[in-house]
């Protein structure tokens, strides 16, 4: 048994417009050229923003969509090479939690089949026993197993959540992509749902990508973190090691203008100039020298894409500056006040 | 100093059938001159109904209860004509959303529709309505503005439209602004330059802001001060930094301690047990003396005025009067 449980390499997906009346066709690369691997029982946070790649990358190692070129492997098989039977099989293995669970469960259903679905289809219990399983699911997600009759819409979001997340643990994954999964919900219920995930993770040895673009819910759950910016991956490392200390400049401005419910710190941000460039054309050289606030930015930048090179401790950065990072402001500076102070 | 808007017991419901719901229910808050007042909660604590009463675009099913006040320059806000109104809204008090999208016109080009505001407040030519618009998308930040000025929506990203909901709100100069979510929509790199914008512009403009949101980090660094929501009712009342250091009502503290930190990570997020009550029916007492670990007898019988906590904070909380009754 490898201790990599998803290994991606030089994957590539491109979309084609349809360019409207008269415009012309055009190809958007959503993601160019990322490698990857996830290792079995750990939880690899993906971040970026709109536009970043993140949902497509995620999308694309379950085969949800094919890819352009590259490949994936999960367990050391080949996902793009399976045929139907197989890949049924493999699905059974790997599972989804969208963001918006409204979108993804079906109104006319009651949620109690939803969850008890996938355990029909994939032929693993039926009748009186589905409906045990169904229950002990909702319990395992803390739902009252009374709600199996209710419909999405009587639920509330976090509660919907709960439903999406029983719904792909119904099958026994090993792994989940977990999609902007807490992105929906307000304050208290989106802690309520990070803390289920981080016990259903150790319960079950669970495997989890877990996409978002908010740097501070990811922190809590994930044991290594990558960055996209434009399709490109443009840094991994260990999730301390990254939030402690970054390496490329976009990190940095995404970490610099998270805000930080702090009012000694919050004013202190790397602020970005402009906006992302289209992905229909993106820059030459490093995709996101535009908008770099490095004050090393030069020539190279522009004319040369950085390749995404070995750093120390298992770090990867594509940077051609990340022998001198952009500092964060205010880091290492900051006071947590003690409740009561 | 004396308040530009003074706001006294305001009550807005939505009847539907036999059912009530108490969206604001007794608010009262102060705004003063120049300053951003942070308004925070989680969905359903009435904090955009309390923005859309303030301009009283409350539409049926919805009604503001006699015995509200909002009182600006003198004048509750809630007895002016239509006329007046139309005076007051967008020339004194403006107002930005959450989604640029669906407040700007898709057929109208946003130079258009600047100027459409400006005419509609002054009576001004054509040629200057044009020239001013393309002032304020200038000050807005808006590269190439004379460009710019004649494009559509559609041909602007989410950060750039919301420059131009922020050109249009300031086209008249309003005393107050009213900020809806409005980097909600964005990425979190948008969302810092829109915010730098706000406080420069607030700064330059000297009005005075509302900033409505969810996120405690956003209100950290853009109010001074902080007015926290639930159950419709304002529970908590502070300078943003003495909001911060002692948070005195259990609910800001729960809210606080639940939010994931860019800055420090917990192994475990504290959470809130149990979920918002709906409007229709609001706890007896303390609203949230249900999900309260403090809460004893008391918090279910009364509900505590804003009870101060000098020199700058107020909130809503028995414990302010008994504060041996905190559980540890």
């Amino acid at each position: 048994m490898s201790s990599l449980l998803v290994e991606i390499e030089h994957l590539v997906r491109e979309f084609r417009t349809d360019g409207g009346l008269f415009g012309k066709r055009l190809t958007v690369r959503a993601v160019d050229g990322v490698s990857l691997a996830i290792g079995r029982g750990e939880t690899l946070g993906l971040v970026g923003e709109s536009g970043s790649g993140k949902t497509t990358l995620g999308r694309v190692i379950l085969r949800l969509l094919e890819p352009t070129t590259g490949t994936v492997r999960f367990d050391g098989e080949d996902v793009f090479g399976l045929d139907r039977k197989a890949l049924r099989a493999l699905r059974r293995r790997m599972q989804i939690v969208f963001q918006d669970s409204s979108g993804s469960l079906n109104p006319r259903m009651t949620v109690g089949n939803a969850v008890r679905e996938p355990l029909v289809v994939h032929g693993l219990a039926r009748g009186s026993e589905a409906d045990g399983r169904v229950a002990a699911l909702f319990r395992e997600v803390g739902l009252d197993p009374g709600y199996v009759t209710a419909y999405p819409h009587e639920l509330s979001g976090g509660q919907r959540q709960r439903v999406g997340i029983a719904r792909a643990l119904s099958v026994e994954p090993e792994f989940i992509v977990l999609d902007e999964p807490v992105s929906a919900l307000d304050v208290s219920v989106q802690a309520q749902v990070l803390n289920l995930l981080a016990d259903l993770k150790e319960r079950r040895g669970l495997t989890y990508l877990f996409i978002a673009h908010d740097l501070a819910v990811v922190r809590h759950l994930a044991d290594r973190v990558a960055v996209m910016y434009l399709g490109k991956l443009v840094e991994s490392a260990a999730a301390e090691a990254l939030y402690a200390a970054p390496l490329h400049p976009y990190t940095t401005s995404l970490l610099s203008a998270a805000p930080a419910p702090d009012p000694a710190v919050a004013r202190q941000r790397v602020v970005l100039l402009g906006d992302a460039p289209s992905p229909h054309a993106p820059p030459p050289g490093c995709v996101f020298h535009p908008r770099c606030p490095h004050p090393l930015k030069s020539d190279i930048c522009r004319d040369e894409l950085p390749v995404l090179h070995k750093g120390e401790g298992g770090r990867w950065v594509a940077c051609h500056y990340a022998h001198e990072p952009l500092p964060v402001p205010g880091h290492g500076s900051t006071s947590v006040p003690a409740p009561g102070d | 100093m004396n308040p530009l808007l003074k706001v006294r017991d305001l009550r807005t419901t939505f009847t539907i059938g036999d059912s009530v719901a108490r969206a604001v229910d007794g608010a009262s808050f102060d705004l003063f001159p120049g300053e951003t007042l942070g308004l925070v909660g989680e969905s359903g604590c009435g904090k955009t109904v309390m923005a859309l009463s303030i301009l009283r675009l409350i539409e049926d099913p919805g009604e503001i209860v006699a015995g509200s006040v909002i009182e600006y320059e003198g004048a509750n806000l809630l007895e002016l004509s239509p006329r007046e109104l139309r005076r007051i809204r967008g020339g004194e008090i403006a107002m930005i959303f959450q989604e640029p999208t669906t407040s700007l016109n898709p057929v109208l080009t946003v130079g258009a529709q600047i100027a459409e505001t400006l005419r509609a407040h002054e009576e001004i030519s054509r040629e200057e309505a044009r020239h001013r618009s393309v002032g304020l998308l200038d000050l807005v930040g808006i590269p190439d503005p004379d460009e710019r000025a004649s494009q559509y929506p559609h041909q602007l990203s989410g950060g750039m439209q919301q420059r131009v909901m922020i050109a249009m709100a300031l086209s008249c100069e309003p005393k107050i602004l009213i900020a809806d979510e409005p980097t909600t929509a964005l990425d979190v790199t948008i969302q810092a330059q829109i915010l730098e914008l706000l406080a420069a512009l607030q700064r330059q403009l000297g009005m005075a802001m509302i900033f409505i949101t969810h996120d405690l980090g956003v209100v950290a660094g853009i109010a001074d001060r902080i007015a926290v929501m639930y159950g419709g009712q304002i529970i908590e009342e502070a300078t943003t930094k003495s909001l911060f250091r002692r948070a005195a009502h259990p609910y800001t503290e729960a809210l606080l301690q639940a939010a994931p930190r860019i800055d420090a990570k917990a192994d475990r997020l504290s959470v809130i047990p149990g979920a918002v009550p709906p409007a229709t029916a609001w706890p007896a007492g303390c609203r949230f003396h249900p999900r309260c670990p403090h809460a004893w007898e008391h918090c279910s019988g009364a509900v505590p005025d804003l009870l101060p906590l000098p020199p700058e904070h107020r909130a809503r909380c028995w414990l302010v009067v008994e504060p041996h009754r905190r559980r540890a």
